[in-house]
């Protein structure tokens, strides 16, 4: 094959790139909205665990790869809370990616959104269907990886990093947010 | 996403600047002007500039920090709830994979051999919200020197561009994304202490080339790739020395070490992961690898693959099948007849593999996995006449059995052993460790 037969194949090949490129990514205002869409509000939530509560909360989440920023909103319609939003950062194989979760006033999960994904290698963790997996689910008994969320091959890293990264979550607003938990100092 | 809101003040500031520059170049003094008063208005102009300049630095600076920030677009500041183990927003990313192995053949104590079989170190950089910079050096078996069997190796180093969200193009030497271990070829990632047969002598793993690539993701869980890139060089094919029939491919790559480019190859793969656990690829990649050489012409490669994977819950199975064509051997081994290794026309493999993954009391994860290869590194030469056609060998059947016992994230302890069908000399016994950060 000639350098211009080449080029032409891959330029076709290329071709429906623009389309995809138009799916823009989720905001983290639109992330907010896809997972409480009955929200009206997006509150400041402030979280201040002690360092004790740090190393409990690790210890219960499990092994996690590094985190970025940790942001948190509560959602709310009219004075009434519906949930709340956490957008974290996790290392996939090399990168950061940035994931916002839900955690619905039960206590239940609502499916897991990708907000940004940096590195091409592993970029699967963006099928909504291994996202739905979380939705529901309200417990680490129910947040095993490999066992209740399914490994994504070729997206081993990411796949684990972003379990991992909503058990640390979870036991986070167990601690700190769940009506009756103990409250943060600035909350 | 950088905000605009500080940024107004910087035009008109410019402006400012330059219309006072032009002010002063092209103002004509008045003629009753006293070269006191030019003096006086030229120090006053100085001071305007001096002022608009201190003006400048300053808003360039708060545009620096706003091009800073994360990327959000929410109002509220980026806070860490956690102290312990959080991470900045980072550049620069070291990582590293490597291999020790100690091997024994069953039937000849004599050749068992202790290596690093690798040792890798890679850094990638960040250039930006969307470049990238990935790389990765490797050595194998420990020291290289003239009377050292080890090499060195740029193994990776490519500029990685994001389109959008989720288009992604390389330029530089990177990995095929051919079959499932080449792309994730760490020690962690596989079973069995050495990477299976199929996966080195049929596809040539580690296996980059040098070139143009564009990957995208869709949300419904198809990977697609394609690209062109540097390709093989059949001149390279040594037929006095048997390397070729052990890795037919793997014998006569490039690796982009002064790489012949005469003759550029095509790739493509699709991979699909839209249904949780599950993984169902396939790829090509064929080019012309007569390079432009004397007495080498039409000379095309081509290896296709197709692979599966299932994780139904700890289990891990998977499958492989890879094939690989060359064209117009036929004037070419004519004139290599009398040596041993001609060049085949065709070879092939395929593998099937289950490996449980059991977690201990104690985390660890121990996985025992049995694995199933048939391959052929010569299943079928050219026509040359009768009595002059070499016969194609026979295919090799290997049967491994063994454990991965993971220690910790990313360290694995490995055992198997392994039988071969054709020649039963080569049984052995493996033990290895491999990491990963």
């Amino acid at each position: 094959m000639s350098l211009w037969q080449s080029v032409a194949v891959v330029t076709a090949a290329a071709l429906p790139a623009p389309f995809a490129v138009a799916a823009t990514y989720l905001t983290t205002d639109g992330a907010q909205r896809a997972l409480f869409p009955e929200a009206q509000s997006f509150d400041d939530l402030k979280l201040a665990p002690s360092a004790a509560q740090q190393r409990s909360i690790l210890e219960a989440a499990g092994l996690q790869a590094p985190h970025g920023a940790l942001r948190a909103w509560t959602a709310r319609r009219a004075a009434a809370v519906v949930g709340y939003v956490f957008v974290d950062e996790v290392v996939g194989r090399q990168d950061f990616i940035t994931y916002a979760v839900g955690i619905d006033s039960a206590g239940k999960l609502r499916p897991v959104e990708i907000l940004e994904y940096r590195e091409s290698h592993g970029g699967e963790i963006r099928n909504k269907r291994w996202l739905q997996q979380f939705n529901g689910r309200g417990d680490l008994g129910q947040l095993r990886f490999r066992t209740d969320i399914k490994n994504i091959a070729g997206a081993t890293l990411s796949s684990e990093h972003v379990t991992a990264g909503v058990r640390r979550i979870l036991v986070l607003w167990e601690t700190l947010v769940k009506p009756g938990a103990a409250l943060a100092a600035g909350r | 996403m950088m905000t605009f809101t500080s940024a107004p003040g910087g035009p008109r500031a410019l402006t400012l600047l330059a219309g006072l520059v032009l002010a002063a170049v092209f103002a004509q003094p008045a003629p009753a002007a006293t070269a006191d008063e030019v003096e006086a208005r030229l120090n006053a102009l100085s001071a305007q500039v001096a002022e608009l300049q201190a003006e400048l630095a300053e808003l360039k600076a708060q545009q620096q920090v706003a091009a800073a920030t994360p990327a959000t677009e929410n109002a509220s500041a980026s806070d860490t709830v956690f102290t312990a183990g959080a991470a900045p927003s980072k550049q620069v990313e070291w990582f590293g994979y490597g291999e020790l192995n100690y091997s024994r053949p069953n039937s000849n104590s004599a050749n068992t051999t202790a290596d690093v079989g690798r040792f890798v170190l890679g850094a990638s950089y960040r250039f930006d919200e969307k470049t990238r910079f990935v790389s990765e050096l490797e050595i194998e078996h420990a020291v290289s020197s003239a009377a050292d069997p080890g090499e060195v190796a740029v193994e990776q180093a490519y500029i990685e561009r994001r389109l959008g969200d989720s288009i992604y193009t390389k330029m530089g030497l990177f990995l095929i994304p051919v079959g499932m271990l080449n792309e994730n070829h760490e020690p962690t990632r596989y079973y069995g202490v050495f990477r299976n047969f199929v996966d080195t002598a049929i596809i040539p793993t580690t296996w980059r080339e040098g070139g143009f690539a564009v990957r995208g993701d869709t949300s419904g869980g198809l990977r697609w790739d394609v690209g062109i890139s540097t390709g093989f060089d059949l001149s390279k094919w040594d037929a006095t020395v048997g390397a070729g029939l052990e890795k037919p491919l793997g014998s006569i790559h490039q690796e982009l070490a002064r790489a012949r480019a005469n003759d550029l190859s095509s790739f493509g793969a699709l991979n699909y992961t839209g249904v949780p656990g599950l993984r169902l690829g396939a790829s090509v990649f064929t080019g012309e690898a007569s390079q432009g050489q004397p007495g080498f012409g039409n000379n095309r490669i081509t290896l296709w693959e197709g692979h599966a994977r299932w994780n139904p819950g700890n289990w891990d199975l998977s499958a492989l099948y890879a094939r690989g064509h060359i064209s117009n051997t036929r004037p070419i081994n004519l004139k290599l007849l009398g040596n041993p290794t001609l060049i085949p026309e065709s070879f092939f493999g395929g593998y099937a593999e289950a490996a449980y993954r059991a977690t201990l009391p104690n985390a660890w994860t121990l996985a025992p996995f049995a694995r199933y290869e048939r391959f052929n590194t010569a299943s079928g030469y050219a026509s040359l006449g009768a009595g002059l056609t070499p016969d194609p060998l026979d295919d090799e059947t290997v049967l491994a059995a063994g454990a991965n016992l993971e220690i910790a994230p990313g360290v694995v302890v490995k055992l198997d052993y392994l039988r071969f069908d054709r020649d039963a000399g080569n049984d052995r016994f493996d033990l290895g460790v491999g990491y990963q950060f």
